[in-house]
């Protein structure tokens, strides 16, 4: 059987189609799939630590000119038709007529008159609340103010007294070196986290004495937790800290 | 936010973001995991189809239906023929020739008988077996393939991040992301590749033990005829 001919595997066609699906298949899948992670919502952690900024005083709402009321419509004076009048008695008529209409008119002009009188109260008086509601917006920007810089000043003190607070509790642990200047004055920068814990102590000012420079390092590192006030809102004045130490003290 | 983050990570965009290489090692992998789908549904049939025929040419064959029908059925339909069949009809024309030549003793009628036979056999072993190897080939070496795809858009990601002065993770992640597709398809191609081989080549194997033991009692049977 030399002429062997090996057949053609049958259902190539059928098998190459089915692989097609199969891919399609799997694509859809990874494509559908993938795209849903992405759509995965987004969680954020946020420490507050320190109130967002006061809604702004209404006062501007109130300064905000009120639409004026429609205007009422004046009412047209039409003149009115000439009445018919017989030819005879025509002149003591006309004077009638004459007098009427002066009276019409007169009339007419007071009203007027009226009217305007009466808007100009009205806007009179809407001047006038605008203006009480801005003096009142004034008022109360003037107590906040009040009310805030009392507030600094009271924080300031805190702030004062906690500073002095930390750099005692830094000084318990200054382990002097012999001969150090009584002059000598090490200027750290200070970093704080929120726990009390020293992110980073960095110096801004050498002492010229390096032995006291160290000590004061490691005194602000063993220092720690240095006190912090309770309130986390005040956090915000001791991030960043400016301490200076002298030997003497 | 960072831009970074809203990158386009669908499936699409993360292909059609990645470096030049790892498209061409994924059009790689995706042609080789066509075809060895291709292959696979093509297996399948044909083993299939084998070893009904085989069911079909047993059932025939053990119903006690004369020698000569058969063989001049499985000539006729020597296109349509299964491989047991084929192996019956090449056992039984060399037997049949053999038989008509003179001064041709038993031993050698059936060596030459079986001889056909075998020479049949291997042949539709062959032939069943044809491919498989290429299953074998993918289901090892794709997941390299993948590998090196994924190698390479994780090395151009982190050579992009030697120019950011802060580096975040989210500056990494998209490339990451592209590189690890191609991971992704090497195992896709490699999973049913290796699957399919192994199960194949558990069916040829079960096929062909069942060829050998046709042959053998096909030999017993003829030998029985020779002294006739």
């Amino acid at each position: 059987m030399a002429a062997y001919a090996a057949p053609r595997e049958p259902g190539r066609v059928p098998a190459a189609v089915l692989a097609g699906v199969v891919h399609i298949l799997f694509f859809i899948f990874l494509t559908f799939s993938v795209s849903w992670k992405t759509r995965a919502p987004e969680t954020m952690v946020v420490d507050l630590w320190s109130a967002p900024p006061s809604a702004p005083v209404a006062a501007p709402a109130a300064t905000e000119p009120r639409p004026a009321p429609a205007r009422p419509v004046e009412p047209e004076v039409k003149p009115q038709p000439r009445p018919e009048t017989p030819k005879a008695d025509i002149e003591l008529k006309e004077k009638e007529r004459l007098k009427k209409e002066e009276q019409k008119r007169q009339e007419a002009e007071k009203r007027r008159l009226d009217e305007k009188k009466a808007q100009e109260a009205l806007r009179q008086q809407q001047l006038r609340e605008a203006q009480e509601a801005s003096r009142i917006a004034q008022e109360q920007e003037r107590v906040a103010r009040e009310m805030q810089a009392r507030r600094a000043a009271e924080q300031s003190r805190v702030v004062e007294d906690y500073k002095a607070r930390i750099k005692a509790k830094i000084q318990r642990f200054i382990v002097l070196p012999p001969d150090v200047p009584p002059a000598a004055q090490a200027e750290f920068d200070v970093v704080l986290l929120p726990s009390g814990d020293v992110l980073g102590a960095r110096i801004k000012r050498s002492s010229n004495h390096k032995a006291y420079d160290d000590a004061v390092e490691r005194a602000i590192y063993k220092a720690q937790p240095l006190p912090l006030p309770p309130d986390p809102a005040m956090f915000r004045d001791f991030r960043e800290l400016n301490l200076r130490f002298r030997p003497a003290e | 936010m960072n831009p970074t983050v809203s990158q386009d990570l669908s499936f699409i965009g993360m292909l059609a973001n990645a470096s030049v290489l790892v498209q061409l090692v994924m059009a790689l992998l995706l042609v080789l995991s066509f075809l060895s789908w291709w292959y696979i549904f093509l297996k399948m049939f044909s083993i299939k189809r084998a070893a009904r025929q085989s069911d079909q040419f047993e059932k025939d064959f053990w119903s006690g239906s004369d020698l000569n029908e058969l063989f001049q059925g499985a000539v006729n339909a020597r296109h349509t023929a299964g491989s047991l069949e084929r192996i019956f009809e090449a056992g039984f024309r060399e037997f049949a020739k053999l038989k008509r030549q003179p001064g041709m003793d038993v031993q050698a009628v059936m060596d030459g008988t079986r001889r056909a036979m075998r020479a049949t056999y291997q042949r539709e072993v062959d032939q069943l077996e044809s491919h498989l190897s290429f299953l074998a080939t993918v289901g090892s070496v794709s997941p390299y393939i993948g590998l090196f795809g994924t190698v390479w858009g994780i090395m151009n990601s982190f050579r992009g991040l030697s120019n950011v002065v802060q580096a975040t993770i989210a500056h990494v992640a998209p490339g990451i992301a592209e590189a690890l597709i191609a991971t992704a398809m090497g195992l896709f191609a490699a999973i049913p590749a290796v699957i399919a081989y192994n199960r194949f080549a558990y069916d040829i194997n079960r096929l062909a033990t069942r060829f050998d033991s046709f042959m053998e009692e096909f030999s017993n049977i003829l030998q029985r005829q020779v002294n006739l």
